[in-house]
């Protein structure tokens, strides 16, 4: 035994952790612990890594907010309101509700296929949560407050309020669905109810959180509820690029060491089908966005136009959606396992773009600052701010490898127990 | 219960910033951080430029996107028509000054408006107060239930028209006129301070008001109504003045 490796509870982890360290002693525990087993790992790897990264960017952070406070953000009243760390979180809370989504295909929707990604989808989608909100709570003013005020207030014309709500049913569903797959219940009629309701929730939660930005009728580049539904299946897009790039990742990025269910999903062309289809209606809506945004006078519209200038527009647009999508789409490349990667990684990166355009393009036209203010607005992340996104993403990968070495995240229900439903 | 509100006369204002600086001494704000400004705008160019400038707190609206947003209540509408922040419950998540459509909320904890030294390091806050401004308002005044005083850490904050002023009015009252010795203490320190006398705060929902009568009889105004947020700030602008009718961007 390596390390400790799918325990069944909690107290199983203790005693393993416990009698570890007694056999092995402290700082080989500890060394241990670090490595994340006694023998390299990518995983293990992937672990430490990020505890550095994580660490460091933790502490740099840690150490601005409380020597100079949120003013080492280069947010301002005048300017722009919501920066990187606010489209981080949006990125990593899409991202969770995308792959709570793919999880659905098969857990909800009967998608056999898919079986092979959905544990690990569901493990995904807790830790991006709770990434998100890790940042989210260090940019808030006052995070710890809003445990007591946001229930005490009951605003229930705010739709921050409901997305608040919405996201936490949604984390703890999440748990409750990961314990019992931990548990191996795939198929109980609890199992279904919580697959269900995971799936109505994370609708609603992004939902949620467009409206968040889609009911501010004073930012046009914002305003409708073409937002809602821009963010519910931008999100299912990012959730499919998140678990093709971590599939990959568990396994070396090499699909021969993938136990055979995930192969032949890997290897199949389902996979790759539905990510065409998701990155298509992504690249349909922002086409569509853009056209009526440049072509409207409304005062407000303007960003629009300072958008199309920027590189980051294009990388994200042409590099980050168009050529997945015809690498998803071309027959010849769309098992390859590189490709299928390249084209994970780089839907990634322009979900991560597409973020931030939209909500810090959202905000540089000036709110009524006259000659104070009189073009648009320019930002530029501070170095706290970055290493605000950093940690995120530290965190993330970081607990995404612990849970590669803790849990059978491949696991598929036992065949023998849950025979495959009759062909239709 | 009165519907507090504001008339300024466009013709009139000299945009002088007099009410801004009184503003900022009455409610000890950051130098840069303006509760009340006046925004300056051009249009045109040489040979027919115009300038214009107009006077602009909080519109204290009679539909507040920022109390619709606010997800923990911190920000509220009282029974007098004024839109307060409670600092002991905001969360600094800036929704609301998203969501203004006037932009006229401000977060504590940023960088210097101004370039100059940070007044906040300069004067070291103290007792939860973002900084210690030597010209602060006595401590009996400070009531961050309603948004007044020297601003906490990490919260956002508001003209309250006065509300530590406005508030000990007598019952009743239809005009707060600054020139009325009785009245004078009561009145917002921007109106109080106005030279010209371009300012007028009242209740509108006396119909009986000068106020009141003012936006009747001279077609008072209000800035973006297209919103719907329906300011309880109007604005006169005779023949000589105007208001934008949108954010007065130049369109670079
Ligand atoms: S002007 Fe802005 S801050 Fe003032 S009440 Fe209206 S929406 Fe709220
Ligand atoms: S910043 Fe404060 S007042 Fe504004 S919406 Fe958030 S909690 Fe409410």
């Amino acid at each position: 035994m390596i390390a400790i490796r799918e325990p069944k509870d909690f107290a199983e982890v203790f005693k393993y952790l416990g009698e570890l360290r007694r056999e092995v002693g402290t700082a080989e525990f500890l060394r241990i612990c670090f490595n994340l087993g006694k023998e390299p790992s990518a995983a293990g790897t992937w672990w430490k890594l990020c505890l550095v990264l994580g660490a460091a960017s933790g502490l740099f952070v840690l150490t601005m907010l409380i020597t100079v406070g949120h003013a080492s953000f280069n947010t301002s009243s005048d300017g722009i309101n919501w920066g990187i760390a606010i489209s981080t979180y949006v990125f990593f809370a899409l991202t969770s509700s995308g792959l709570t989504m793919i999880a659905a295909l098969p857990l909800v929707f009967g998608f056999r296929q898919f079986q092979p990604v959905a544990k690990r989808c569901i493990y995904l989608a807790i830790i991006t949560l709770v990434a998100g909100f890790s940042v989210l709570a260090l940019e808030l003013g006052h995070p710890f407050r809003m445990l007591w005020a946001m229930p005490t207030g009951m605003q229930v014309q705010s739709p921050m309020f409901w997305m608040g709500v919405f996201y936490s049913i949604d984390l703890v569903l999440l748990i409750w669905k990961f314990y019992l797959i931990w548990q191996e219940d795939w198929d109980s009629p609890l199992a279904h109810l919580l697959g269900a309701a995971s799936f109505v929730c994370v609708i609603f939660a992004s939902g949620m959180l467009g409206m968040v930005f889609g009911s501010v009728a004073m930012r046009p580049m914002w305003f409708g509820s073409f937002t809602s539904i821009y963010y519910m299946l931008t999100a299912a897009l990012s959730g499919a690029a998140a678990i093709v790039v971590t599939s990959y990742m568990a396994y070396d990025f090499n699909r021969n060491r993938m136990p055979e269910p995930l192969k032949a999903l890997a290897e199949s062309p389902d996979l790759p089908k539905v990510f065409a289809t998701l990155i298509g209606i992504a690249l349909v809506m922002i086409l569509t966005r853009f056209w009526t945004g440049l072509w409207s006078n409304l005062d407000g519209m303007e960003g629009f136009h300072a958008l199309v200038r920027d590189p980051l527009f294009h990388a994200e647009v042409w590099l980050g959606l168009a050529l997945p999508f015809w690498m998803m789409l071309s027959p010849s490349m769309q098992t390859q396992p590189g490709k299928q990667l390249i084209a994970a990684f780089l839907v990634l990166g322009a979900m991560f773009i597409n973020r931030y355009e939209f909500i810090v393009g959202g905000q540089i036209v000036p709110m009524f600052k006259g000659n104070w203010v009189s073009s648009l607005i320019s930002y530029t992340p501070s170095l706290t701010e970055w290493a605000l996104t950093v940690f995120g993403f530290a965190m993330a990968l970081g607990l995404y490898a612990l849970g590669e070495k803790v849990f059978h995240l491949s696991a598929v229900p036992d065949q023998a127990v849950y025979p495959e439903p009759a062909k239709a | 219960m009165a519907k507090w509100g504001m008339v300024i006369d466009l013709e009139k204002c000299t945009g002088c910033q007099a009410c801004t600086m009184a503003c900022g001494m009455e409610n000890s704000r950051l130098p840069g951080e303006h509760w009340q400004d006046v925004i300056f705008y051009n249009e045109g160019e040489y040979p027919s430029p115009q300038v214009k400038w107009f006077p602009r707190p909080c519109m204290q609206c009679e539909n507040p996107s920022c109390v619709a947003v606010c997800p923990v209540r911190a920000t509220y509408k009282n029974e007098d028509g004024v839109v307060l922040v409670d600092w002991e419950r905001c969360i600094g998540c800036k929704y609301c000054m998203v969501a203004c459509p006037y932009g006229v909320r401000f977060y504590t904890e940023e960088k210097p408006a101004y370039g100059g030294p940070d007044m906040k390091q300069v004067f070291k806050g103290e007792q939860g107060r973002s900084w210690n401004p030597p010209w602060r308002m006595p401590d009996s005044k400070e009531d961050w239930k309603h948004g007044v005083g020297v601003q906490p850490h990490d919260v956002v904050s508001k003209c309250t028209f006065c509300y530590h002023r406005v508030s000990k009015a007598p019952k009743g009252t239809a005009d707060l006129d600054p020139s009325n010795p009785a009245l004078r203490e009561f009145t917002p320190a921007c109106v109080v301070t106005c030279a010209p006398s371009a300012r007028f705060f009242g209740d509108l929902s006396n119909p009986n008001s000068e106020v009141s009568k003012m936006i009747g009889n001279k077609n008072g105004v209000r800035l973006l109504d297209h919103l719907g947020n329906k300011p309880q700030v109007y604005y006169l602008t005779g023949v000589g003045g105007a208001v934008p009718s949108n954010r007065a961007t130049n369109k670079a």
